[in-house]
Parts: structure tokens; C-alpha cells; sequence
């Protein structure tokens, strides 16, 4: 009896504390192995919780493969975390179902600093229908990596910078080593055919996706420029300049290191992939040429978003904006995470980093993925047109009036 | 309570845990989904759902990429049941001998079996690699049956090849595990018979073998083309449903409408359609399997 009464007191003791500290509950999928991780639970969450004695942060890892799963069965089940770091494609969807907080719409005075602070072409990743549904928390982009070995063997001294460079570079590139009538060394290599790959060409050659307003396709996709950046890339394929994309085994970072790809375009994460492989190869990173566009990249990364079913919004919201500031951010760049603040590159820890300020040089005009709901089915319409023309032997400019109609049909269900 | 009535109720007690489980994880999923599609179904339980009655059922039977995926779909069971059962039989046929290491053979080729869905597709990935995979090795280098390298996965003609290839080879070690077992249940008895009568190896095979092995063949008939029309993981792992759509199954394209594009209604309506297709070829092939039976 006696015991029972005990239990009953710790019991209560510790609810009633509990009830004291708010506990905001943190999904991401760092991978548990990584030193972001490492960062984050040792140093970053800890210094938050000394700072705000009142909130608890509890991180969940979730890995990225299973983050969607996960979410889309507690969206069934509307039990969500307050926080989440989310894949910055899935922002415009699930705030399109409800379940995102308008960050700028509750938090009006300090978003009004955020537009200032944060790199344009992540921060609108967040945007859908007039309101941001998270800020950034961290950003990537794909920038021409080349191999200067390969280079120096064909008589080419540094990287192209223009288009009409790198169109001559990559058939000067592209040989037949040894001789047997098979071609065995490209000038390009890819790893696909969707947006994530072409759109650094299809904006490089001055094309778009959609109009400003992400509303419309039509005269956007199937413009002049698209068409001209699609044809190019055909063509340049089917004549054998790029290394056949999709076939599964030798990766194109593999390839790059061991000196089958001269050039490719890829994310910050190359070095790790390529340094733990090849320890000792050399890595180039350089912008992507430009074209009639510019030079233009397509923005990748993560955005943190507050649940609209959270208890604690202010609470989440200070975990935000301290996961987003300077300090923070600057010790993730030492982990390899990119920051998304602008005039970082004077900062010791960005300008003495191997490749960060090429990427930041970048995302200065970098463009995101169209923020839009129906993103994914977006970017499998255009995947599909890009390979519809590029193996199926479709012209470019049918392949993208096609695509451009379909992508009609759905923007159609969001007007 | 009489003795009956206590031996009909721990009859229940036994079945209770099966029966709440499958109408827990079968029917009810199976209701659910047919209510579902009837809806422009939203994933947020606090915004309403709107009813469209049929729509999602027009839609479905004037939408293309759904008859490529049925097409696939009914290919790869036409091309890998046979296979399976083919090869697995043959497998049989010689591990049901008497032989040293008997064992080890039979976990072999069962090994497979057991395997993730999803290592053995990246492990397929490359063996079909167009560069230096070993199937293009063996076929370009070692046998010069073909003069360039094929790129087996991004070609749309050829990308099916490597899923029906992994779906064979994975299959093989259950399809032998059943045969075997049904060999087994055959009499030793009209073996002795036969021989005594003079039967040679192939009548014993035709005559004996193969009329008593019906019922598992039959069995195994159902149980593969259900499995055959559940391929997913293969298709997703090493294809996503490309090059251009060739390789999309009905499984995988359910997948994509309700978990990448947020269609919980359409992706419902083709699962319904999904299930009437299997359900009914089950049935068609049970009422086979009871008439051949009979022997």
C-alpha cells in the first residue's frame, strides 16, 4: 500500500514537471552516422535547451527513404511532429493539404527580416498561394564538375564557361580509347533525365519551366529557348557525346573519378562520395556555362517546417529561427551542410571550404524547382518528355507542346 | 454450457486471432479502398472529402498509362510463372534423388527465397549494368553473342528483361520447395510397380510423376500468377516504372498516383480494378484445381 502511494506521488511529481517543459517534438533524417548528426544532438540541440530552459527538443530520425511513408500515415492518422526539416519538394504539397503553418503569416515581424537574411531561390521553395510555409535550413545545387586530367590528355587548359564551350569541350572529350569502335570516354555523363538534370540546361539556354506564378506551361516549357535546350541535349546524345543514362552500375561520380566522364553536374555531397572511394583523386568544381540564361543551376535542400496541429508555435518557432541563424548555420557548413544565408562567403569557415563558394557563387541565380503541389507529377511529365525525345525519338519541340499540355491539365485543378 | 456448445466455442477461440487479423488487415483495407475511390480523397482527415461517384473509374478506363501498366503486369505473369515452375520443377526433379549434400542444394536454392526483394534487385541492377555488368560480359566478351554492349535498363525494349530474369531466379527455390514436397507424397509403391513392369525413367515420369504432381501444379498455378501480379519492389527498385514508362506495372503505378501525386482516390480505384482482376483469376483457376483433383 505504501508503495502504491510512493508511485503514485513520482507519478504525479512527474507529470506536473513535465507539464513545466514543453516539449517539442523534431523530425529529420540526418543519417545517424553523419557529423551533422553528431552536431546536431551533441551541441546545437543541447545549447538550445540551456538557452530556453522551458523547451525540451526531442529529434527523431527518420530515414529519408521511410520520412514519407511515415509522414503520409500520420497525416492519416493527424498525429504529427511540431517541426520537421522536409525535403523542400514536399513543402508546396503538404501545405496544399492543410497541415503546414504560415510561417510568414504568423510570425509577420520576423519574416520580414527572413526575406532579407535568406538566399532568394531556397527561401521560395516555401511559397504556396500567397503565404511561406517554412524558411530554409539548408540548400544545394548542382554545379560542372571536370576532370582536369582528362582535360589536360585532350589539349583543354581550364573549364568551359559557355555554352558553345561546353558543347565543343564534350565532343572533344568523347573518344574511343582503345580503339574497338566502341566509344569509351564521354565528355558528359548524367545520372537521369528529370528536372533535377535538365534544368540547369533548359534555364542555361534561357528556357523555363513554368511563368513566374507557377500557373502556367504553356508558352514556358515548349518555348523557343526550352526547345532549343532539349534538341541540343538530344542531339549531343544520340550522336554518343553523352554517356548513356540509366544503365545501372558504374556511377557517374565513379566514372568521373576514374576517368570515363570528363564532366558531369552534381551536388555538394560529390566530394564525400567521391573522396570516399578515391581518396587521392582531384575534384574541379566550376559554374555551370552559360547560355543565353546565364548561368543557372537548379536548388535542392531541406526546409523546416511548423505543423499547424503544434501546442507549442512559439516555442517551435524560436527552435526554427535559432536552427537558422548565423552561428548555427556556420557549424553546419564545417559538418557540410550549405548554409542558406546570404553573405556568408566572407565568413572564414565558407571562404577557406574547397568547393562551398562555387556552390554559393551559384545559388545566387540559381532556380527551384517549381513550388508547386503537384510537383511530382510535374517532374515525371517532364522526365518523360525528355525521354520521349532524347531515346524515343520524338522531336523536342512535339515532346514539349505534349508535356506542356499535360502540365496545363493539372495546373488546370489548382487555379 | 453443454459439450457442444464448449467445443464450438474454443473452436472459435482458435480462429479468433486469424479472423480478427484478416478482417482487420484484408477486408476492412479491402472496403476502405472501394470507398475511397469512389471520392476525391484528401490524405488530411480534417478536410472533407469530395464524393464523385464513378469518376475516378472513367477516368481510369480512358487513362493509357493504366492499360501499359495492366499489359506489363499480365506479361510478367505470363512469362515468369511458367519459369518459375518450369525451372523449379526441373530443380526438383533432380534434388529429389538420392544424392550426397542433398541439404545444402535444397537451402541453395532456397536462398533466394529468403533474400530481400530489394538487395537481390540492386544486385540485379549490376548484372544487367550496361557498363560492366556481368550479363553484358558474358554475353559480348565470353560468348560473342552480341557485338556492342546492351543497355539492358534504359532501353525501353529490353528493361522488362532483367525484372522477368529476377523474377524467375527468385522464384525458382519456393516453386522446388512445393514440388519437392509433392514428390515426396507420392507412393514409393508405383515406382516399385512400374519398374517391376518395366517402365523406363520418361514413361515413369509422364505416367506416375506428373498425373499425381497435378494438384501441386495447380496450386502452385494460383499461388504464382497471385504473386506474379503483386510484382512491386523489382519494378521499383531497379526501374521506378521507366525508361518512358515501360517497365510500370499495375502495383507500382498505384503506388505513384497515391503516394508521389497525392491521388488516394484514383490510386484506390486502380487497386480496386487490381483486386477484381486477381480475385477473378483465383477463382477461375480454384474451380480448376477442383475438378483436376479428382483422379
Amino acid at each position: 500500500m505504501k508503495k502504491a502511494f510512493f508511485l503514485l506521488v513520482v507519478v504525479l511529481i512527474s507529470t506536473f514537471m513535465l507539464a513545466q517543459v514543453k516539449e517539442v517534438i523534431f523530425w529529420h533524417s540526418y543519417s545517424t552516422t553523419s557529423g551533422e548528426y553528431k552536431l546536431l544532438t551533441e551541441e546545437i540541440i543541447p545549447e538550445f535547451e540551456r538557452e530556453h530552459s522551458n523547451i525540451k527538443i526531442t529529434e527523431v530520425q527518420v530515414p529519408y527513404d521511410e520520412m514519407r511513408r511515415r509522414l503520409i500515415v500520420s497525416t492519416a492518422a493527424a498525429q504529427y511532429p511540431d517541426v520537421m526539416r522536409m525535403d523542400i519538394i514536399w513543402v508546396p504539397q503538404f501545405a496544399d493539404i492543410g497541415v503546414l503553418l504560415p510561417v510568414d503569416e504568423e510570425f509577420p515581424k520576423d519574416f520580414q527580416q527572413i526575406k532579407d537574411d535568406f538566399l532568394t531561390g531556397p527561401l521560395a521553395t516555401n511559397y504556396w498561394k500567397g503565404h511561406y510555409y517554412g524558411v530554409p535550413l539548408d540548400t544545394n545545387t548542382r554545379v560542372l564538375l571536370w576532370n582536369r586530367e582528362m582535360f589536360e590528355e585532350s589539349g583543354l587548359t581550364a573549364p568551359p564557361t559557355n555554352m558553345e564551350e561546353f558543347i565543343k569541350y564534350i565532343k572533344i572529350l568523347t573518344k574511343d580509347t582503345d580503339g574497338d569502335g566502341q566509344i569509351d570516354q564521354w565528355g558528359f555523363a548524367d545520372t537521369g533525365f528529370g528536372p533535377w538534370n535538365s534544368m540547369p540546361w533548359i534555364y542555361s539556354f534561357g528556357g523555363q519551366i513554368l511563368d513566374p506564378t507557377n500557373s502556367k506551361a504553356e508558352g514556358y516549357i515548349n518555348a523557343p529557348e526550352s526547345v532549343e535546350a532539349l534538341k541540343t541535349f538530344k542531339d549531343l546524345y544520340n550522336q554518343g557525346y553523352i554517356a548513356p543514362i540509366g544503365g545501372g552500375g558504374i556511377g557517374v561520380l565513379e566514372g568521373y573519378a576514374e576517368g570515363i566522364y570528363a564532366m558531369t553536374f552534381d551536388g555538394p555531397w560529390s566530394w564525400s562520395i567521391i573522396k570516399g572511394q578515391y581518396p587521392d583523386s582531384e575534384i574541379n568544381y566550376s559554374l555551370i556555362p552559360a547560355g543565353k540564361g546565364g548561368s543557372k543551376s537548379v536548388v535542392g535542400g531541406e526546409d523546416i517546417v511548423i505543423f499547424n496541429s503544434t501546442k507549442y508555435k512559439e516555442e517551435a518557432w524560436e527552435f526554427v529561427k535559432f536552427l537558422t541563424s548565423k552561428d548555427v548555420q556556420l557549424k553546419f557548413a564545417t559538418v557540410g551542410q550549405m548554409p542558406i544565408l546570404n553573405g556568408l562567403l566572407d565568413e572564414p569557415e565558407i571562404k577557406e571550404h574547397p568547393f562551398f563558394p562555387v556552390y554559393l557563387k551559384q545559388l545566387e541565380t540559381a532556380v527551384p524547382r517549381s513550388p508547386h503541389p503537384a510537383w511530382n507529377e510535374i517532374n515525371d511529365i517532364l522526365d518523360s518528355a525528355w525521354q520521349n525525345a532524347v531515346i524515343g525519338g520524338v522531336e523536342a519541340q512535339d515532346a514539349l507542346d505534349n508535356a506542356a499540355y499535360e502540365i496545363e491539365e493539372i495546373l488546370n485543378d489548382y487555379r | 454450457m453443454t459439450r457442444e456448445k464448449r467445443r464450438k466455442l474454443v473452436g472459435l477461440l482458435f480462429v479468433l486471432p486469424g479472423l480478427i487479423s484478416y478482417l482487420a488487415w484484408t477486408l476492412y483495407p479491402i472496403i476502405k479502398s472501394f470507398i475511397m475511390s469512389l471520392y476525391k480523397w484528401n490524405i488530411n482527415p480534417n478536410i472533407p472529402n469530395k464524393f464523385i461517384g464513378l469518376e475516378n473509374y472513367t477516368q481510369l478506363f480512358q487513362d493509357p498509362k493504366f492499360y501499359a501498366a495492366l499489359k506489363n503486369t499480365i506479361f510478367y505473369t505470363l512469362i515468369t510463372v511458367p519459369g518459375q515452375m518450369v525451372f523449379g520443377f526441373l530443380v526438383a526433379l533432380l534434388l529429389n534423388r538420392k544424392m550426397k549434400g542433398q541439404t545444402l542444394f535444397r537451402l541453395l536454392y532456397y536462398l533466394p527465397v529468403i533474400t530481400s526483394w530489394v538487395i537481390v534487385s540492386i544486385l540485379f541492377q549490376y548484372l544487367f549494368a550496361a557498363r560492366g555488368g556481368l550479363v553484358n560480359f558474358l554475353l559480348k566478351d565470353l560468348l560473342h553473342m552480341i557485338q556492342k554492349d546492351v543497355p539492358w535498363l534504359s532501353n525501353p525494349k529490353t528493361a522488362m528483361i532483367p525484372i522477368y530474369t529476377l523474377g524467375i531466379w527468385k522464384g525458382i527455390g519456393w516453386s522446388m520447395l512445393i514440388f519437392l514436397a509433392g514428390l515426396q507424397g507420392i507412393p514409393k509403391q508405383l515406382y516399385e510397380a512400374a519398374s517391376l513392369d518395366g517402365a523406363n525413367s520418361w514413361q515413369t515420369t509422364t505416367k506416375i510423376t506428373l498425373p499425381l504432381m497435378v494438384p501441386t501444379i495447380m496450386f502452385e498455378l494460383v499461388m504464382l500468377t497471385i504473386g506474379g501480379f503483386n510484382v512491386f519492389l523489382s519494378v521499383y527498385v531497379m526501374t521506378g516504372g521507366g525508361p518512358m514508362g515501360s517497365t510500370e506495372v499495375l502495383s507500382s503505378y498505384m503506388f505513384k498516383e497515391a503516394f508521389d501525386y497525392f491521388h488516394f482516390g484514383y490510386g484506390s480505384a486502380i487497386s480496386v480494378i487490381f483486386f477484381i482482376i486477381v480475385f477473378t483469376i483465383a477463382q477461375i483457376q480454384r474451380k480448376l484445381l477442383a475438378k483436376r483433383s479428382l483422379y
